[in-house]
Protein backbone atom coordinates (compact mmCIF):
# COMPACT_ATOMS: atom_id res chain seq x y z
CA UNK A 1 0.00 0.00 0.00
CA UNK A 2 1.49 3.32 -1.00
CA UNK A 3 1.79 6.18 1.42
CA UNK A 4 -0.69 8.98 1.13
CA UNK A 5 1.76 11.68 2.11
CA UNK A 6 -0.56 12.85 4.91
CA UNK A 7 0.00 12.29 8.61
CA UNK A 8 -3.32 10.57 9.07
CA UNK A 9 -3.95 7.38 10.98
CA UNK A 10 -6.18 6.09 8.19
CA UNK A 11 -3.63 6.12 5.42
CA UNK A 12 -3.26 2.39 5.46
CA UNK A 13 -6.99 1.90 4.98
CA UNK A 14 -7.98 4.81 2.85
CA UNK A 15 -7.42 3.02 -0.43
CA UNK A 16 -10.18 0.57 0.43
CA UNK A 17 -12.74 3.36 0.65
CA UNK A 18 -14.56 3.53 -2.67
CA UNK A 19 -14.34 6.80 -4.56
CA UNK A 20 -18.07 7.30 -4.79
CA UNK A 21 -17.74 10.79 -6.15
CA UNK A 22 -14.82 10.19 -8.44
CA UNK A 23 -16.76 11.44 -11.44
CA UNK A 24 -17.63 14.72 -9.72
CA UNK A 25 -14.78 15.32 -7.32
CA UNK A 26 -12.45 15.99 -10.15
CA UNK A 27 -14.11 18.34 -12.58
CA UNK A 28 -17.12 16.79 -14.17
CA UNK A 29 -19.00 20.03 -14.55
CA UNK A 30 -18.11 20.43 -18.18
CA UNK A 31 -20.93 18.66 -19.91
CA UNK A 32 -20.70 18.12 -23.58
CA UNK A 33 -23.76 18.18 -25.80
CA UNK A 34 -26.18 20.04 -23.53
CA UNK A 35 -27.63 19.23 -20.15
CA UNK A 36 -27.87 15.67 -19.00
CA UNK A 37 -31.32 14.25 -18.29
CA UNK A 38 -30.63 14.29 -14.55
CA UNK A 39 -30.09 18.04 -14.66
CA UNK A 40 -33.37 18.51 -16.51
CA UNK A 41 -35.08 16.46 -13.83
CA UNK A 42 -33.43 18.55 -11.14
CA UNK A 43 -34.61 21.77 -12.78
CA UNK A 44 -38.17 20.44 -12.98
CA UNK A 45 -38.01 19.29 -9.37
CA UNK A 46 -36.59 22.66 -8.32
CA UNK A 47 -39.42 24.55 -10.05
CA UNK A 48 -42.00 22.25 -8.49
CA UNK A 49 -40.54 22.79 -5.04
CA UNK A 50 -40.52 26.56 -5.50
CA UNK A 51 -44.13 26.57 -6.73
CA UNK A 52 -45.33 24.33 -3.90
CA UNK A 53 -43.58 26.36 -1.23
CA UNK A 54 -44.94 29.58 -2.73
CA UNK A 55 -48.44 28.09 -2.50
CA UNK A 56 -47.80 27.34 1.17
CA UNK A 57 -48.15 23.62 0.64
CA UNK A 58 -46.76 21.84 3.70
CA UNK A 59 -46.31 18.62 1.73
CA UNK A 60 -43.87 20.45 -0.55
CA UNK A 61 -41.89 21.56 2.47
CA UNK A 62 -41.85 17.96 3.59
CA UNK A 63 -40.57 16.97 0.17
CA UNK A 64 -37.89 19.65 0.38
CA UNK A 65 -36.94 18.21 3.75
CA UNK A 66 -36.92 14.63 2.50
CA UNK A 67 -34.58 15.57 -0.37
CA UNK A 68 -32.33 18.08 1.36
CA UNK A 69 -33.04 17.91 5.09
CA UNK A 70 -30.24 15.49 5.98
CA UNK A 71 -27.71 17.38 3.88
CA UNK A 72 -28.84 20.72 5.32
CA UNK A 73 -28.51 19.34 8.83
CA UNK A 74 -25.07 17.90 8.10
CA UNK A 75 -23.85 21.14 6.55
CA UNK A 76 -25.17 23.18 9.48
CA UNK A 77 -23.57 20.76 11.90
CA UNK A 78 -20.20 21.09 10.18
CA UNK A 79 -20.53 24.87 10.12
CA UNK A 80 -21.71 25.23 13.71
CA UNK A 81 -20.05 22.27 15.36
CA UNK A 82 -23.00 20.78 17.21
CA UNK A 83 -26.28 19.14 16.35
CA UNK A 84 -28.51 21.29 18.55
CA UNK A 85 -27.50 24.54 16.91
CA UNK A 86 -27.57 22.84 13.50
CA UNK A 87 -31.18 21.70 13.91
CA UNK A 88 -32.20 25.15 15.13
CA UNK A 89 -30.55 26.67 12.05
CA UNK A 90 -32.29 24.25 9.68
CA UNK A 91 -35.67 24.92 11.29
CA UNK A 92 -35.07 28.65 11.08
CA UNK A 93 -34.14 28.22 7.43
CA UNK A 94 -37.45 26.51 6.65
CA UNK A 95 -39.29 29.33 8.41
CA UNK A 96 -37.33 31.95 6.50
CA UNK A 97 -38.12 30.19 3.24
CA UNK A 98 -41.80 30.24 4.17
CA UNK A 99 -41.70 33.90 5.13
CA UNK A 100 -39.78 35.15 2.12
CA UNK A 101 -40.77 32.79 -0.67
CA UNK A 102 -42.76 35.65 -2.23
CA UNK A 103 -39.49 37.50 -2.76
CA UNK A 104 -37.84 34.56 -4.55
CA UNK A 105 -37.50 35.70 -8.16
CA UNK A 106 -35.85 32.59 -9.58
CA UNK A 107 -32.53 34.30 -10.31
CA UNK A 108 -30.83 31.22 -8.86
CA UNK A 109 -32.29 27.78 -8.34
CA UNK A 110 -34.71 27.43 -5.45
CA UNK A 111 -32.47 24.89 -3.73
CA UNK A 112 -29.41 27.15 -4.08
CA UNK A 113 -31.48 29.99 -2.61
CA UNK A 114 -32.52 27.75 0.28
CA UNK A 115 -28.93 26.75 1.00
CA UNK A 116 -27.88 30.40 0.84
CA UNK A 117 -30.46 31.13 3.54
CA UNK A 118 -29.14 28.19 5.56
CA UNK A 119 -25.53 29.35 5.31
CA UNK A 120 -26.48 32.92 6.26
CA UNK A 121 -28.52 31.58 9.18
CA UNK A 122 -25.48 29.59 10.31
CA UNK A 123 -23.29 32.71 10.01
CA UNK A 124 -25.82 34.62 12.12
CA UNK A 125 -25.91 31.85 14.72
CA UNK A 126 -22.11 31.76 14.80
CA UNK A 127 -21.93 35.54 15.24
CA UNK A 128 -24.56 35.43 17.95
CA UNK A 129 -22.64 32.68 19.74
CA UNK A 130 -19.45 34.68 19.43
CA UNK A 131 -21.12 37.74 20.96
CA UNK A 132 -22.35 35.63 23.86
CA UNK A 133 -18.83 34.28 24.33
CA UNK A 134 -17.46 37.82 24.33
CA UNK A 135 -19.96 38.78 26.98
CA UNK A 136 -18.87 35.77 29.01
CA UNK A 137 -15.20 36.78 28.49
CA UNK A 138 -14.54 33.55 26.67
CA UNK A 139 -12.04 34.33 23.92
CA UNK A 140 -11.99 30.92 22.33
CA UNK A 141 -12.63 32.50 18.92
CA UNK A 142 -15.04 31.94 16.08
CA UNK A 143 -13.98 28.38 15.25
CA UNK A 144 -16.85 26.01 15.90
CA UNK A 145 -16.38 23.74 18.87
CA UNK A 146 -17.00 20.24 17.56
CA UNK A 147 -19.04 17.89 19.63
CA UNK A 148 -18.58 14.12 19.43
CA UNK A 149 -20.60 12.31 16.78
CA UNK A 150 -21.62 8.76 16.22
CA UNK A 151 -18.50 6.82 15.28
CA UNK A 152 -17.94 6.56 11.55
CA UNK A 153 -15.70 4.29 9.52
CA UNK A 154 -12.64 6.39 10.34
CA UNK A 155 -13.35 8.44 13.47
CA UNK A 156 -9.72 9.51 13.93
CA UNK A 157 -9.57 10.62 10.29
CA UNK A 158 -12.69 12.72 10.73
CA UNK A 159 -11.38 14.28 13.92
CA UNK A 160 -8.05 15.10 12.32
CA UNK A 161 -9.81 16.71 9.38
CA UNK A 162 -12.19 18.64 11.63
CA UNK A 163 -9.27 20.02 13.59
CA UNK A 164 -7.46 20.97 10.40
CA UNK A 165 -10.61 22.58 8.96
CA UNK A 166 -10.91 24.70 12.08
CA UNK A 167 -7.63 26.40 11.20
CA UNK A 168 -8.80 27.44 7.70
CA UNK A 169 -10.41 30.74 6.87
CA UNK A 170 -14.19 30.84 6.98
CA UNK A 171 -14.50 30.94 3.21
CA UNK A 172 -12.05 28.10 2.67
CA UNK A 173 -13.86 25.96 5.23
CA UNK A 174 -17.26 26.72 3.73
CA UNK A 175 -16.19 25.94 0.17
CA UNK A 176 -14.44 22.73 1.24
CA UNK A 177 -17.51 21.57 3.16
CA UNK A 178 -19.89 22.43 0.33
CA UNK A 179 -17.78 20.87 -2.41
CA UNK A 180 -16.03 17.93 -0.82
CA UNK A 181 -18.47 16.97 1.92
CA UNK A 182 -21.84 17.93 0.53
CA UNK A 183 -20.98 17.38 -3.11
CA UNK A 184 -22.19 20.66 -4.59
CA UNK A 185 -20.81 21.88 -7.89
CA UNK A 186 -18.80 25.08 -8.08
CA UNK A 187 -21.65 26.82 -9.91
CA UNK A 188 -23.99 26.01 -7.02
CA UNK A 189 -21.44 27.05 -4.40
CA UNK A 190 -20.93 30.32 -6.26
CA UNK A 191 -24.67 30.97 -5.98
CA UNK A 192 -24.79 30.04 -2.32
CA UNK A 193 -21.81 32.09 -1.20
CA UNK A 194 -22.41 34.88 -3.72
CA UNK A 195 -18.96 34.56 -5.24
CA UNK A 196 -17.80 33.66 -8.76
CA UNK A 197 -17.25 30.12 -9.88
CA UNK A 198 -13.56 30.89 -10.36
CA UNK A 199 -13.33 32.20 -6.81
CA UNK A 200 -14.97 29.01 -5.58
CA UNK A 201 -12.44 26.85 -7.45
CA UNK A 202 -9.53 28.96 -6.24
CA UNK A 203 -10.76 28.93 -2.64
CA UNK A 204 -11.11 25.15 -2.74
CA UNK A 205 -7.60 24.83 -4.14
CA UNK A 206 -6.18 27.03 -1.37
CA UNK A 207 -8.20 25.15 1.26
CA UNK A 208 -6.87 21.79 0.12
CA UNK A 209 -3.31 23.09 -0.09
CA UNK A 210 -3.56 24.39 3.46
CA UNK A 211 -5.13 21.16 4.69
CA UNK A 212 -2.29 19.20 3.14
CA UNK A 213 0.25 21.41 4.89
CA UNK A 214 -1.52 20.90 8.21
CA UNK A 215 -2.05 17.17 7.81
CA UNK A 216 1.27 16.34 6.14
CA UNK A 217 3.81 14.79 8.54
CA UNK A 218 7.14 16.56 9.09
CA UNK A 219 9.55 15.58 6.31
CA UNK A 220 11.88 13.71 8.70
CA UNK A 221 9.15 11.50 10.16
CA UNK A 222 7.76 10.87 6.70
CA UNK A 223 11.16 9.72 5.57
CA UNK A 224 11.43 7.46 8.62
CA UNK A 225 8.05 5.97 7.83
CA UNK A 226 9.35 4.99 4.43
CA UNK B 1 -6.19 12.61 -29.21
CA UNK B 2 -4.89 12.23 -25.66
CA UNK B 3 -3.60 15.39 -23.97
CA UNK B 4 -0.18 15.53 -22.42
CA UNK B 5 0.50 16.82 -18.90
CA UNK B 6 3.76 17.53 -17.10
CA UNK B 7 4.75 18.12 -13.48
CA UNK B 8 4.45 21.86 -14.13
CA UNK B 9 0.76 21.49 -15.04
CA UNK B 10 -0.11 19.64 -11.83
CA UNK B 11 -1.09 22.59 -9.60
CA UNK B 12 -3.10 24.28 -12.32
CA UNK B 13 -4.98 21.06 -13.02
CA UNK B 14 -5.64 20.62 -9.29
CA UNK B 15 -7.16 24.09 -9.25
CA UNK B 16 -9.17 24.15 -12.44
CA UNK B 17 -8.37 21.26 -14.75
CA UNK B 18 -10.73 19.90 -17.36
CA UNK B 19 -11.61 16.18 -17.35
CA UNK B 20 -9.17 15.74 -20.26
CA UNK B 21 -6.38 17.40 -18.32
CA UNK B 22 -7.10 15.25 -15.29
CA UNK B 23 -6.88 12.16 -17.45
CA UNK B 24 -3.56 13.40 -18.85
CA UNK B 25 -2.24 14.00 -15.32
CA UNK B 26 -3.31 10.49 -14.28
CA UNK B 27 -1.46 9.11 -17.29
CA UNK B 28 1.61 11.17 -16.48
CA UNK B 29 1.51 9.99 -12.85
CA UNK B 30 1.89 6.39 -13.96
CA UNK B 31 5.50 7.24 -14.86
CA UNK B 32 6.17 10.06 -12.33
CA UNK B 33 6.36 9.00 -8.65
CA UNK B 34 6.29 12.62 -7.40
CA UNK B 35 3.10 13.46 -9.29
CA UNK B 36 1.62 10.10 -8.34
CA UNK B 37 2.21 10.89 -4.66
CA UNK B 38 0.80 14.40 -5.00
CA UNK B 39 -2.25 13.17 -6.89
CA UNK B 40 -2.95 10.50 -4.31
CA UNK B 41 -2.63 12.94 -1.40
CA UNK B 42 -4.84 15.43 -3.20
CA UNK B 43 -7.56 12.86 -3.78
CA UNK B 44 -7.22 11.51 -0.26
CA UNK B 45 -8.59 14.80 1.08
CA UNK B 46 -11.75 14.23 -0.91
CA UNK B 47 -12.02 10.75 0.48
CA UNK B 48 -11.39 12.00 4.00
CA UNK B 49 -14.15 14.58 3.53
CA UNK B 50 -16.65 11.72 3.17
CA UNK B 51 -16.07 11.02 6.84
CA UNK B 52 -17.72 14.32 7.65
CA UNK B 53 -20.95 13.21 6.07
CA UNK B 54 -23.57 12.05 8.53
CA UNK B 55 -26.92 11.76 6.83
CA UNK B 56 -28.59 9.64 9.51
CA UNK B 57 -32.25 10.52 9.88
CA UNK B 58 -33.69 12.07 13.02
CA UNK B 59 -37.35 10.96 13.25
CA UNK B 60 -38.38 13.80 15.53
CA UNK B 61 -36.81 16.54 13.43
CA UNK B 62 -39.34 16.89 10.60
CA UNK B 63 -42.38 16.92 12.97
CA UNK B 64 -40.68 19.75 14.84
CA UNK B 65 -40.14 21.76 11.65
CA UNK B 66 -43.66 20.96 10.44
CA UNK B 67 -45.16 22.26 13.68
CA UNK B 68 -43.12 25.46 13.42
CA UNK B 69 -44.20 25.92 9.79
CA UNK B 70 -47.86 25.37 10.66
CA UNK B 71 -47.68 27.92 13.48
CA UNK B 72 -45.96 30.39 11.20
CA UNK B 73 -48.66 29.83 8.55
CA UNK B 74 -51.37 30.68 11.09
CA UNK B 75 -49.52 33.83 12.13
CA UNK B 76 -49.07 34.77 8.47
CA UNK B 77 -52.81 34.39 7.85
CA UNK B 78 -53.63 36.55 10.87
CA UNK B 79 -51.21 39.21 9.69
CA UNK B 80 -52.76 39.11 6.22
CA UNK B 81 -56.25 39.52 7.71
CA UNK B 82 -55.12 42.53 9.69
CA UNK B 83 -53.56 44.04 6.61
CA UNK B 84 -56.73 43.47 4.57
CA UNK B 85 -58.54 45.96 6.81
CA UNK B 86 -56.28 48.64 5.42
CA UNK B 87 -56.08 47.25 1.90
CA UNK B 88 -58.30 50.03 0.52
CA UNK B 89 -55.77 52.67 1.56
CA UNK B 90 -53.40 52.45 -1.41
CA UNK B 91 -56.26 53.26 -3.81
CA UNK B 92 -57.12 56.47 -1.92
CA UNK B 93 -55.16 59.55 -3.10
CA UNK B 94 -52.53 60.83 -0.71
CA UNK B 95 -54.25 64.21 -0.31
CA UNK B 96 -57.42 62.46 0.85
CA UNK B 97 -55.45 60.26 3.22
CA UNK B 98 -53.87 63.40 4.70
CA UNK B 99 -57.25 65.13 4.98
CA UNK B 100 -58.78 62.10 6.71
CA UNK B 101 -55.86 61.88 9.09
CA UNK B 102 -56.16 65.63 9.85
CA UNK B 103 -59.88 65.35 10.46
CA UNK B 104 -59.28 62.40 12.71
CA UNK B 105 -56.74 64.35 14.76
CA UNK B 106 -59.16 67.30 14.96
CA UNK B 107 -62.03 65.11 16.16
CA UNK B 108 -59.71 63.49 18.67
CA UNK B 109 -58.58 66.88 20.02
CA UNK B 110 -62.13 68.21 20.31
CA UNK B 111 -63.29 65.02 22.01
CA UNK B 112 -60.44 65.14 24.47
CA UNK B 113 -61.19 68.80 25.22
CA UNK B 114 -64.88 68.11 25.72
CA UNK B 115 -64.17 65.18 27.99
CA UNK B 116 -61.73 67.28 29.98
CA UNK B 117 -64.24 70.08 30.47
CA UNK B 118 -67.23 67.83 31.17
CA UNK B 119 -65.57 65.11 33.11
CA UNK B 120 -68.02 64.44 36.00
CA UNK B 121 -65.46 63.45 38.60
CA UNK B 122 -62.99 66.13 37.77
CA UNK B 123 -61.88 67.72 41.07
CA UNK B 124 -63.17 71.22 41.75
CA UNK B 125 -60.90 74.18 41.42
CA UNK B 126 -59.91 74.44 45.04
CA UNK B 127 -57.99 77.65 44.54
CA UNK B 128 -60.90 80.01 44.91
CA UNK B 129 -58.60 82.98 44.98
CA UNK B 130 -58.64 82.81 41.18
CA UNK B 131 -61.90 84.14 39.79
CA UNK B 132 -63.43 82.75 36.61
CA UNK B 133 -64.11 85.25 33.85
CA UNK B 134 -67.90 85.51 34.34
CA UNK B 135 -67.57 86.13 38.07
CA UNK B 136 -64.83 88.62 37.41
CA UNK B 137 -67.07 90.61 35.11
CA UNK B 138 -69.77 90.81 37.82
CA UNK B 139 -67.25 91.88 40.44
CA UNK B 140 -65.78 94.55 38.20
CA UNK B 141 -69.23 95.86 37.31
CA UNK B 142 -70.35 95.99 40.97
CA UNK B 143 -67.07 97.60 41.93
CA UNK B 144 -67.46 100.30 39.30
CA UNK B 145 -70.96 101.15 40.55
CA UNK B 146 -69.77 101.10 44.16
CA UNK B 147 -66.77 103.34 43.36
CA UNK B 148 -69.04 105.81 41.59
CA UNK B 149 -71.31 105.94 44.63
CA UNK B 150 -68.35 106.52 46.96
CA UNK B 151 -66.98 109.20 44.59
CA UNK B 152 -70.30 111.02 44.76
CA UNK B 153 -70.11 110.79 48.55
CA UNK B 154 -66.53 112.11 48.47
CA UNK B 155 -67.70 114.98 46.26
CA UNK B 156 -70.20 115.99 48.93
CA UNK B 157 -67.59 115.98 51.69
CA UNK B 158 -64.87 117.70 49.66
CA UNK B 159 -65.57 121.33 50.97
CA UNK B 160 -65.22 120.31 54.62
CA UNK B 161 -62.20 118.13 54.06
CA UNK B 162 -60.25 120.64 51.96
CA UNK B 163 -60.74 123.27 54.69
CA UNK B 164 -61.23 121.28 57.88
CA UNK B 165 -62.88 123.34 60.55
CA UNK B 166 -62.06 121.00 63.40
CA UNK B 167 -59.13 118.69 64.27
CA UNK B 168 -61.49 115.73 63.84
CA UNK B 169 -62.18 116.66 60.21
CA UNK B 170 -58.44 117.15 59.69
CA UNK B 171 -57.90 113.59 60.95
CA UNK B 172 -60.62 112.28 58.64
CA UNK B 173 -58.93 114.07 55.77
CA UNK B 174 -55.59 112.42 56.53
CA UNK B 175 -57.25 109.05 56.91
CA UNK B 176 -58.98 109.43 53.54
CA UNK B 177 -55.69 110.40 51.89
CA UNK B 178 -54.14 107.18 53.26
CA UNK B 179 -57.18 105.14 52.15
CA UNK B 180 -57.03 106.67 48.64
CA UNK B 181 -53.37 105.80 48.48
CA UNK B 182 -54.13 102.18 49.53
CA UNK B 183 -56.97 102.04 46.98
CA UNK B 184 -54.61 103.23 44.24
CA UNK B 185 -52.03 100.54 45.17
CA UNK B 186 -54.59 97.75 45.30
CA UNK B 187 -56.18 98.80 42.02
CA UNK B 188 -52.78 98.76 40.37
CA UNK B 189 -52.16 95.23 41.67
CA UNK B 190 -55.66 94.10 40.67
CA UNK B 191 -55.01 95.47 37.19
CA UNK B 192 -52.02 93.20 36.87
CA UNK B 193 -53.86 90.19 38.26
CA UNK B 194 -57.59 90.74 37.74
CA UNK B 195 -58.53 87.14 38.64
CA UNK B 196 -57.09 87.37 42.14
CA UNK B 197 -60.10 87.41 44.43
CA UNK B 198 -57.96 88.07 47.48
CA UNK B 199 -56.95 91.45 46.09
CA UNK B 200 -60.57 92.18 45.29
CA UNK B 201 -61.56 91.46 48.90
CA UNK B 202 -58.86 93.77 50.21
CA UNK B 203 -59.93 96.49 47.81
CA UNK B 204 -63.56 96.09 48.91
CA UNK B 205 -62.53 96.34 52.56
CA UNK B 206 -60.64 99.58 51.89
CA UNK B 207 -63.59 100.98 49.91
CA UNK B 208 -65.91 100.09 52.81
CA UNK B 209 -63.54 101.82 55.19
CA UNK B 210 -63.55 104.89 52.93
CA UNK B 211 -67.35 104.78 52.71
CA UNK B 212 -67.63 104.58 56.49
CA UNK B 213 -65.13 107.43 56.94
CA UNK B 214 -67.03 109.62 54.46
CA UNK B 215 -70.30 108.86 56.26
CA UNK B 216 -68.65 109.86 59.52
CA UNK B 217 -67.47 113.11 57.85
CA UNK B 218 -71.07 113.80 56.79
CA UNK B 219 -72.27 113.02 60.32
CA UNK B 220 -69.66 115.43 61.74
CA UNK B 221 -70.87 118.21 59.35
CA UNK B 222 -74.49 117.81 60.57
CA UNK B 223 -73.32 118.16 64.13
Amino acid sequence: MGTMGLALPWKARIASVPRQRETRVEPSEHYAGGPKPTIVDAITEDAALAAGCRAGNLQTYERLYSIHGARMRNLARNLLGNLGDAEDAVQETFLKVQRSIASFRGQSSFVTWTYRILINTCYDARRSRLRKKEVANDDSGETPRLEPRAPGAHPSLRMALERALATLTKHQRDVFLLYEVEGFRHAEIAGMLEITETASKNTLFQAKKNLRLILEPPRSSAAEAR
Amino acid sequence: MMMNATCKDRERIFEDGTPGEWAALEAHSANCPVCAEELKAWKSLSVAAQEMRDYTDSPSFWPRIERALAEEAVRKTQRAERRSWLSFLPSVPLSWQTAVAGAFVLVLTISAGWIYVHWPNRPEQHDKSLLKSAALENVEHAEAVYVQAIDRLAEETRPQLENPATPLLANYHEKLVVLDSAIADLRAQAGLNPSNAQLRHQLLAVYQEKQQTLEEVLEARKQ
